[in-house]
């Protein structure tokens, strides 16, 4: 479905992109992490046909971003509303630039009330909803026409559970309906939930490629006992259970508390020896 | 390449949506097929920009009534200052504070960029002049209404004498409506913030409107200013403004023609930076 290959684009002295590859399946959930300034968000606005990159080049369904405008589900990083338009009113106008009418378009924006649970908003203007009703209605606004590619730039930044956990449902039945997704984020769970294969953005490229597990085998997680006088045990390993137990049975003092962390984002990074970008 | 869309067989699809650039037929009916499809998109997008615009009146109503008070109150000087002086301050006053509907439409394209709807519109199927023109409409017809209740009143209240042909009246209305959009929407693509649309609507409307004779009679002015008038728009709006009010179609038709070439010039101009984002990477 989306096929990007060696893509360069370069702001003045900073470097955005440098060879930046990736496909994605049609069905399949790619979850693009990465650093602030690693390239994701310069990615997602080249194939929404926003920039043109210096180099490589793009398809999607095997022709360019330029025949495929309006094709491509986009929810930017930001909140990108009208403060005085309803949420009804949003859906609206992007259904029917979309080409949707009538029928159609109520169907669709119905649905999509439904499956984001923006049911006692519709009516509202954007400007008066919470932070994570203006992340659903902005998702909404880019699924309204059922693109078979979306494009989520952290679409649950800032968002409260009940967003995340809405927005989770409706990409895992997007996918499950045969749309290709990209979904950048920097919450690891969203991705397991999800079943997504992860792309690790560094320094304007792919570093690394593969399923959560392929990935995060290896890794250590970590086990800290907390004794009741406070002093703390812990033990960095990557089979946290057989690490807790070891460690319950060797402690003969009472135990207050036991945290068992699995492998982050952040592991993987350092794995990766990700650093932040200049 | 949507879901569950366009049946494979290149006829519109069964859902009621319109039909998706790869199952179009070909030739003259793909042409018209494409047409409508503009239409219906421009369509949405007025009446989107119409919606807003409605819940947000206020200024369109002060350039509405802020004239017609002038108007009353000057009226008595011009009467007396100059020969036909009923018509100069009809016609100057309604050219002058149709200038300022600059900031109207200068705003209403600069916040897009503020909300961040602009790249969110450009990822849709709509063309940047389509856009354009879906965002400007609504205000075109905010501009004829403005300026139409403005001759209707200064008729009725000033003393304006009718028009002997309404259609001239009109049709120089929709011009100079036309190139005011052009210009605002040009304006609102060079400039960073609302404070400097501003400044340049407020300031630009003022020195260009006066310039061309809207608030002081040109036969009066200095010979420089007379001069220097040619380069406002307004001197030529006001041109033909007084000779649509007047009949004369002959004097009409040349200024109408430069009001018309700035507009053509300020709205490619517009939509091509449009089209780029504001100076983000143009598109592939």
């Amino acid at each position: 479905m989306l096929v990007a290959t060696d893509l360069v684009k370069r702001y003045g002295t900073i470097q955005a992109l440098d060879g930046f590859s990736l496909n994605v399946a049609a069905g399949e959930i790619v979850g693009l992490v990465g650093h602030n300034g690693a390239g994701k968000s310069t990615f997602v606005e080249i194939v929404s046909y926003l920039i043109r990159p210096d180099g490589g080049h793009v398809t999607i369904d095997g022709r360019p971003p330029s025949a495929t405008r309006g094709e491509v589900g986009v929810a930017p990083q930001h909140i990108a509303l009208y403060p005085s338009a309803t949420v009804r009113e949003h859906l609206e106008l992007y259904g029917r630039l979309a080409g949707l009418r009538r029928a159609a378009l109520s169907e669709a924006v119905e649905d999509l009330s439904t499956v984001l649970r923006l049911g006692g908003i519709m009516d509202r203007r954007a400007g008066k909803l919470s932070g994570g009703q203006q992340r659903r209605t902005q998702a909404a606004s880019a699924l309204v026409h059922r693109p078979a590619l979306l494009l989520l730039d952290e679409p649950t930044a800032g968002a409260d559970l009940e967003t995340r956990q809405a927005m989770l449902d409706v990409v895992k039945q997007r996918a499950g309906e045969g749309a290709a997704v990209v979904y950048t984020t920097h919450y690891l769970p969203e991705l397991t939930e999800l079943q997504a294969t992860i792309a690790v953005a560094q320094g304007g490229r792919v570093i690394a490629r593969g399923t959560c597990e392929e990935l995060l085998k290896d890794l250590p997680g970590e086990v800290r006992v907390t004794l009741a006088d406070r002093e703390e045990v812990s033990v960095s390993t990557s089979e946290p259970t057989v690490t807790l137990i070891d460690l319950l049975r060797r402690i003969d003092r009472p135990i207050s508390a036991v945290d068992v962390r699995n492998p982050s984002l952040d592991d993987l990074y350092r794995s990766l020896a990700v650093h932040d970008a200049p | 390449m949507l879901l569950d869309s366009a049946p494979p067989d290149g006829s519109a699809p069964r859902d009621g949506s319109a039909p998706r650039d790869s199952t179009r037929p070909a030739g003259a009916p793909a042409r018209a097929s494409r047409l409508l499809d503009a239409a219906y998109r421009i369509g949405a997008l007025a009446r989107h920009n119409a919606t807003l615009r409605l819940r947000d009146p206020g200024q369109m109503i002060s350039y509405i009534v802020m004239p017609m008070v002038l108007m009353l109150v000057l009226k008595p000087l011009y009467v007396r200052a100059v020969d036909g002086g009923a018509a100069q301050v009809a016609t100057g006053l309604m050219v002058m504070f149709s200038v300022f509907a600059i900031s109207l439409v200068g705003n209403s394209i600069l916040s897009e960029r503020t909300w961040r709807t602009w790249d969110r519109l450009r990822v849709s199927r709509a063309p940047a002049p389509e856009l354009l023109i879906g965002k400007t409409l609504p205000l075109f017809v905010v501009m004829v209404v403005q300026q139409t209740v403005l001759l209707v009143y200064g008729c009725l209240a000033i003393g304006l004498p009718v028009p002997p042909n309404p259609v001239y009246v009109l049709l120089a209305i929709m011009i100079w409506a036309f190139a005011l959009l052009a210009i605002g929407a040009l304006l609102a693509t060079v400039v960073r913030s609302h404070g400097e649309l501003s400044v340049i609507s407020d300031v630009g409307a003022l020195t260009l409107s006066s310039l061309g004779g809207a608030l002081v009679p040109l036969s009066i002015m200095p010979e420089w200013a007379q001069l220097a008038a040619h380069v406002s728009p307004g001197y030529w709006a006001l041109s033909m403004m007084q000779a649509a009010v007047r009949g004369d179609a002959a004097g009409a038709v040349p200024p109408a023609v430069v009001l018309l070439a700035i507009g053509l010039v300020a709205g490619a101009f517009a939509a091509r930076r449009l089209a780029r984002g504001w100076g983000r990477g143009g598109p592939m």
